[in-house]
């Protein structure tokens, strides 16, 4: 921890002792009317319950967050539909919801979430500009094909059920961790370089290819793939016409009667053992997953395509039902968040921090150039949990955090034609 | 009484069965194997060396969540359904003997609440619970949901186990001028009682190993199936077989204890 | 003698009470929300059938449900099968009780384990490179791997049979444990041998196990979504699996509608079997 502290704010320290001291200032500046003591002594039972998917919600997180904090967070694992239908519908069962961005397209107008004030998240402006501006590394726009975490992380202010579309002082989520997406290919088993989406869709592949069997996710991938192919150009990937959903089933129904696809996957698990068995040679894959494949000595490479990836993240939400000192403890936690501890735990397991100048100052130099700067391993790549995740030498693929966070071509989405896509893509698995 | 033993009949039938059991373990035998992959073995074979890695894991490593506590919570849960689905099956399986005003709404109900599609069912749950005042709770709703589950198997067994039940016996004891409860405690159960134990454990195997209903239902806390199926999105070593073999074995000790219960009182009751 | 009159109703009442609360409140919401309108999030009442008429005008749901039935019908041939001659090996061929019940219990663990864990384990037994391609390019009856044993159709009723041949077995091995050895004897007396017991006898008393057990098949197949999905490899699909997608992006009427449908689809696929075999009149002394 020395390391850390070291990183951390002044002001977040003394705000932290604020709390546990529980001073006057508080209390004045919540506006309650409690004595100090007691809020001192009610803060040590102060329960958060955090949930939200199991890539994203550790116990150990959890865990070292309470022993700093000195209140008490729970954590639950939920898919992200279990969990979308708790906060719109079971609310008080959660606290902290940790949501995907596209998500947020849904629930956001339930006004179950609470709107984060920017100006109480200390580490707001390190923020990566992709998120808190919308912009790239290298100042130019970031793409919007899908929705774009900067489309729906403002809003004008608390109640409001629309995004702001700019940046505002009010926030829906604080984006926690991100990736970028890519297919998995076993070289050894294609044995030429790939560097195209399009390849997705190349008969040489017919039975071993393999697409994501989530509507959404899949029929981007497909979406990459046709395009590149040079079918047609889709005028937002992410939000796809009527016309542009059909035509695009209709070439996935003719490439899977042709045989094009071993399996569509559904769960992280699936894709490891279809990939680590031979079954698929190259398929749409998530970025721990291809770690998974390579821990049992099988070459995969995710290397990067000349169209982009397809991007995701995920942040935290505050549920409006917190108030007082447990919305203010709330509050601590998502400041502990990007803090470093955490955003250095999330990279290595692939994973990248929205403040990335924290996560890479907790983490060690071998560490940091390995994930974040994508330089040859110069020790053994451990995960957060002591497994070998690769030996001396191994190079993260795609490269640097920069080269491959700036390269996003697309992000995980919900549609406007989202039922009408939803059906045709049951038509598709069930041709 | 019993067809002739050593007939070619029995060596077919026996060959028959013994493909069945091997059916049926086969997969099973392949899990446990697996679960004690060594250190750097993966989820399928060869296995790379021989170790109990993934069982120390499963416990030490705060990565699976909170398993103890689910096992627990599930535990509960399984015995729970399995009371309440064993008396009140008993009950209802008697009253269906006569004809009542009413019976085949109940049967239906219970054949619905077994096509329902989970996820809705729990859904309703969660939000009667909730209209009601009551959150959501791993006890509360979350039993509510696995009875939901486990009740029409329940009475569907519990058909099976009264099909062509002799009522002369109570008959007799009734005239012999025994009280109802008298008759049920000294004729007809210990008459079900094999049966009884079979409508029991379905009803603890069934809340034991429920997911879909459970996910809406249990409020802050989870049961081991939803641990379980959290663990396919992240966890991708044998850790996930050694869970297998775990729970497996808890299910042995509870089957090895109903048998010998049962062969206790079978003997006590000659 | 209103004393006897009420008494099923008092036996039959928490059962009822609790299965009312629920399961019937539920379901009424259910009924109820599949009139309803929705944005993707926020429900609108509305008495609206616009949903129902959806799902009777789309070709997918002609296609989910012949699939599943499909699924339904394989499932149910073979479990019944299989459910069938073990019973009849273990009630007539196995002498002793003991032996019986533990043979009995024998086919009952794996049902003790995660249906999930179950499930998953046939992965490593039926894919490519799994055992039993190993084993079956091993002994050189094939050169190519057999690619149809996973994620197929046939992996699918495999794994259904795997799952659910105990609820085939259990009510018909209490059905026919309870076939009484005299009328046996009887029949062999006046002359009849083993096959005609069999058809004339066994079966006939073996019906009301055979009509539960295929209640809980019916049931089981046409609920599920979880099988479907990751056995076919995501290449088939089910009335569930498709409802799924619905109800995870919270379209709940839409999926309302459909749970409708197949309730009542199964109501009728049940309300057939008993019609072939009246379970309750079995009870009746």
């Amino acid at each position: 921890m020395a390391k850390l502290d070291k990183g951390n704010n002044r002001a977040g320290v003394s705000r932290r002792s604020v709390l546990k001291g529980g001073t006057a200032t508080l209390v004045a500046g919540s506006g309650m009317l409690a004595a100090p003591m007691v809020w001192a002594n009610n803060l040590k039972d102060i329960t958060l319950q955090q949930v939200g998917p199991s890539y994203s919600v550790y116990p150990d997180i959890a865990a070292q967050a309470s022993a700093d904090l000195g209140f008490k967070i729970e954590t639950q694992g939920a898919w992200t539909d279990a969990l979308m239908a708790r906060v719109v519908n079971q609310p008080e069962t959660v606290d902290v919801a940790d949501l995907e961005f596209w998500a947020l397209s849904k629930v956001w107008r339930s006004k179950m979430l609470h709107a984060i004030e920017t100006s109480k998240i200390k580490n707001w402006d390190k923020m990566i500009p992709l998120f808190r501006e919308g912009k790239n590394f290298d100042g130019s726009d970031a793409s919007r094909q899908g929705i774009l975490p900067y489309e729906v992380l403002y809003v004008d202010g608390p109640g409001e059920t629309s995004f702001a579309g700019g940046a505002t002082d009010h926030a829906t989520l604080v984006p926690t961790i991100y990736n970028a997406d890519t297919l998995g290919i076993r070289p050894d088993l294609i044995g030429r370089e790939i560097n195209s989406w399009a390849e997705l869709l190349n008969p040489e592949f017919a039975g071993k290819a393999a697409l994501l069997n989530i509507p959404q996710i899949g029929i981007m991938d497909a979406a990459m793939a046709i395009e590149a192919r040079g079918d047609f150009i889709y005028g937002d990937k992410g939000n796809m016409t009527k016309e542009e959903i059909d035509r695009t089933i209709d070439i996935l129904i003719a490439a899977k009667k042709a045989g094009q696809f071993r399996a569509f996957w559904s769960s992280f698990d699936e894709s490891v053992n279809l990939m680590a068995s031979g079954e698929v040679i190259i398929q749409s894959m998530w970025s721990p997953a291809v770690t998974a494949v390579r821990t049992r000595g099988i070459d995969v490479s995710y290397a990067p395509l000349k169209e982009g990836y397809r991007g995701w993240g995920i942040g935290m939400g505050l549920m409006s039902h917190l108030e007082g000192l447990k919305l203010e403890a709330a509050y601590e936690y998502l400041n502990w968040i990007l803090e470093g501890w955490q955003g250095s735990f999330m990279a290595k397991t692939g994973y990248y921090s929205s403040v990335p100048d924290t996560a890479k100052a907790a983490l060690s130099a071998a560490e940091r150039d390995f994930w974040y700067e994508g330089k040859p391993a110069s020790e053994d790549i451990k995960d957060p949990f002591g497994g070998l995740q690769g030996s001396v030498g191994l190079v993260r693929d795609g490269g640097s955090f920069e080269d491959r966070i700036g390269n996003i071509a697309c992000w995980n989405t919900v549609m406007d034609e989202e039922r009408h896509m939803v059906k045709r893509w049951n038509e598709f698995i069930s041709s | 009484m019993k067809f002739s033993n050593r007939s070619l009949a029995f060596y077919l039938l026996a060959g028959f069965f013994a493909l069945f059991v091997a059916f049926l373990y086969g997969p099973m035998i392949i899990i446990f194997v697996l679960s004690f992959q060594g250190e750097s073995g993966g989820l399928t074979f060869p296995m790379r060396g021989v170790s109990t890695h993934w069982f120390a894991d499963l416990f030490a490593s705060s990565r699976y969540g909170d398993l103890g506590g689910a096992l627990s919570r599930s535990l509960i849960l399984g015995l729970a359904s399995l009371a309440i689905t064993a008396v009140t099956c008993l009950f209802a399986g008697l009253a269906f003997r006569n004809k009542f005003i009413g019976s085949s709404v109940i049967f239906y109900l219970a054949i619905t609440s077994l096509v329902v599609p989970g996820i809705l069912l729990g859904l309703g749950l969660g939000q009667l619970f909730q209209l009601v005042g009551l959150r959501p709770n791993w006890f509360t709703s979350g039993l509510a949901s696995h009875l939901s589950w486990t009740l029409p198997f329940g009475l569907l067994i519990m058909f099976a186990v009264l099909n062509r039940f002799d009522g002369a016996w109570e008959e007799a004891a009734r005239d012999a001028g025994a009280k109802y409860w008298e008759t049920l405690k000294f004729v007809t159960i210990p008459i079900l009682f094999p049966g009884l134990i079979a409508v029991a454990l379905f009803g603890f195997t069934l809340s034991y190993d429920e997911l879909q209903r459970s996910l809406l239902t249990v409020g802050a806390d989870n049961t081991l199936p939803i641990e379980i199926a959290n663990m396919t999105q992240n966890v991708t070593t044998p850790a996930l077989y050694a869970i297998g073999t775990f729970t497996s074995a808890i299910s042995f000790t509870v089957i090895g204890i109903a048998f010998v219960a049962i062969s206790i009182i079978q003997k006590r009751r000659n | 003698m209103t004393n006897r009159s009420l008494k099923p109703y008092l036996e039959a009442l928490p059962y009822a009470l609790l299965l009312v609360l629920i399961v019937g409140v539920p379901i009424a919401t259910l009924i109820t929300i599949s009139f309803w309108e929705t944005d993707g999030l926020l429900l609108y009442p509305a008495f609206s059938f616009e949903n129902y008429r959806e799902l009777f005008t789309s070709s997918l749901t002609l296609t989910l449900y012949l699939d599943t039935i499909k699924f339904t019908l394989l499932t149910l041939f073979f479990s019944m099968i299989i459910g069938f001659t073990c019973s009849y090996f273990l009630v007539f061929f196995v002498k002793s009780l003991k032996v019986q019940i533990a043979l009995f219990l024998l086919c009952t663990v794996p049902f003790w384990t995660s249906a999930t864990i179950r499930m998953i384990s046939w992965v490593p037994f039926l894919g490519k490179e799994g055992v039993f391609n190993s084993a079956v390019q091993g002994i050189g009856l094939t050169d190519t791997p057999l690619e149809f044993l996973l994620f197929s159709d046939f992996a699918v009723v495999l794994t259904y049979v795997h799952l659910f041949t105990l609820f085939m077995i259990v009510p018909i091995f209490n059905s026919m444990s309870k076939i009484s050895p005299s009328v046996i004897e009887a029949a062999r007396d006046a002359g009849a041998n083993d096959f005609d017991i069999l058809i004339n006898i066994i079966i006939p008393l073996t019906k009301t196990g055979i009509a539960l057990g295929s209640i809980f098949i019916v049931a089981l197949v046409m609920g599920d979504f979880f099988v479907v999905r990751i056995m076919s490899g995501g290449q088939s699909a089910s009335v569930v699996s498709a409802m799924k997608n619905e109800i995870d992006q919270l379209y709940y009427p839409q999926a309302a509608a459909a749970a409708v449908l197949l309730i009542a689809m199964v109501l009728i696929f049940v309300s057939l079997i008993l019609r072939v075999v009246d379970i309750r009149t079995e009870l009746a002394r």
